[in-house]
């Protein structure tokens, strides 16, 4: 599977038009629904080869579009998405240099 | 006029309107096709309607979450708490940017809830320009479509029709024979009333004739049998009667 390579799995013939959100594999369990003792076994059985770890993000990515930015009328929840998520990012890129800005000595 | 009648008559009218309606027919073809990709087009993902929100961006699946365990006020006692540790354990510093992102974020709240609506009026009515400027074509095709279907219904209605003049003309038709046949009845009798008018004259005069010349033939031969002497008697005789009637007179 090379770049620009539609997921090995995915077949227009069955799958109907590609969707880059759907994730073509084999299904497992959930992870909202794996239970603590299980989490172990459930993380060994993931593919973390680079490309598989990009199309997760990338699925991701496409679920938050399809969800929020692509709908007909969608409102302004995607601008703000964007805005709180890159306040957190740079918020921890930068929590090295903030850290030195504590007003109080013991807590 | 007739053999007209007759191709437009009956069943060849029908046959005509079948035909007509079978060359604008294309349907069998069409869902030939449609089958064929049947399942693939089953599955085609689906526009999605926006996802809900919470105070603006917080996905309402995270209050749900929340939700089962805890109940409504969850969700905001776990913010509250978490953000009252971080703060308090100073991890969460609040330093100057904290202050100038708490106005920016009083200024967004104010412009969403100000112009927000506004903007949302405006952004939808494009929206719908646009959808229905893309929508036009199909839908004005689909208006063609109906007026072509019920001007062939029309045109089938009128066929119907046309029988029934060729029905009245039939009539016509057959009204005039009619007619036609009386009137040469009529003139066949007055030729025949004609000739035998003219017999009987014909017989008449012939008669008269035959009288004149018998009466004709009769007076000469009697004028030819009377003699000079007769004659002179007759003439005494006359005189004779008229002294007579002088006398009286």
């Amino acid at each position: 599977m090379g770049f620009g390579d539609y997921p090995a799995e995915y077949n227009p013939k069955i799958h109907g038009v590609y969707d880059p959100a759907r994730y073509y594999g084999k299904p497992d369990t959930p992870f909202g629904q794996v239970k603590l003792g299980e989490i172990g076994s459930w993380f060994a059985r993931r593919n973390k080869t680079p490309s598989a770890i990009a199309g997760a993000f990338s699925r991701a990515f496409w679920r938050w579009q399809h969800k929020y930015v692509q709908p007909k009328r969608s409102g302004i929840a995607p601008f703000f998405h964007v805005v709180f998520g890159s306040m957190a990012v740079f918020y921890m890129l930068n929590y090295g240099k903030i850290k030195h800005h504590r007003n109080y000595k013991y807590h | 006029m007739l053999s007209r009648a007759t191709l437009l008559s009956g069943q060849s009218a029908r046959a005509l309107v079948a035909y007509s309606a079978r060359t604008t027919g294309t349907s069998p073809a069409n869902s030939q096709a449609a089958k064929s990709d049947d399942t693939a087009t089953s599955l085609r993902p689906v526009r999605q309607e926006p996802g809900k929100v919470r105070m603006g961006f917080i996905p309402e699946e995270w209050f749900q979450f929340f939700y089962k365990k805890t109940g409504v006020t969850g969700p905001y006692t776990f913010a509250f708490t978490l953000s009252t540790y971080l703060i308090s354990k100073e991890i969460y510093v609040m330093e100057h940017e904290y202050y100038s992102g708490l106005s920016l974020l009083i200024m967004w709240i104010v412009g969403v809830k100000k112009l927000g609506p506004k903007l949302a009026e405006a952004l939808d009515k494009k929206v719908d320009e646009y959808e229905s400027e893309w929508n036009e074509s199909r839908v004005q095709e689909k208006q063609i479509l109906n007026e072509q279907i019920s001007d062939e219904q029309k045109a089938q209605w009128s066929m119907e029709g046309q029988t029934l003049l060729i029905d009245a003309k039939r009539e016509n038709v057959a009204l005039q024979l009619e007619a036609n046949y009386r009137e040469r009845l009529l003139s066949a009798y007055r030729e025949v009333k004609k000739r035998l008018d003219y017999q009987v004259e014909k017989q008449n005069i012939e008669r008269r004739i035959q009288q004149k010349n018998l009466v004709d033939w009769v007076v000469a031969k009697v004028r030819a049998s009377i003699t000079p002497d007769q004659e002179k008697q007759n003439i005494n005789k006359c005189i004779a009667d008229l002294a007579v009637l002088a006398q009286k007179a």
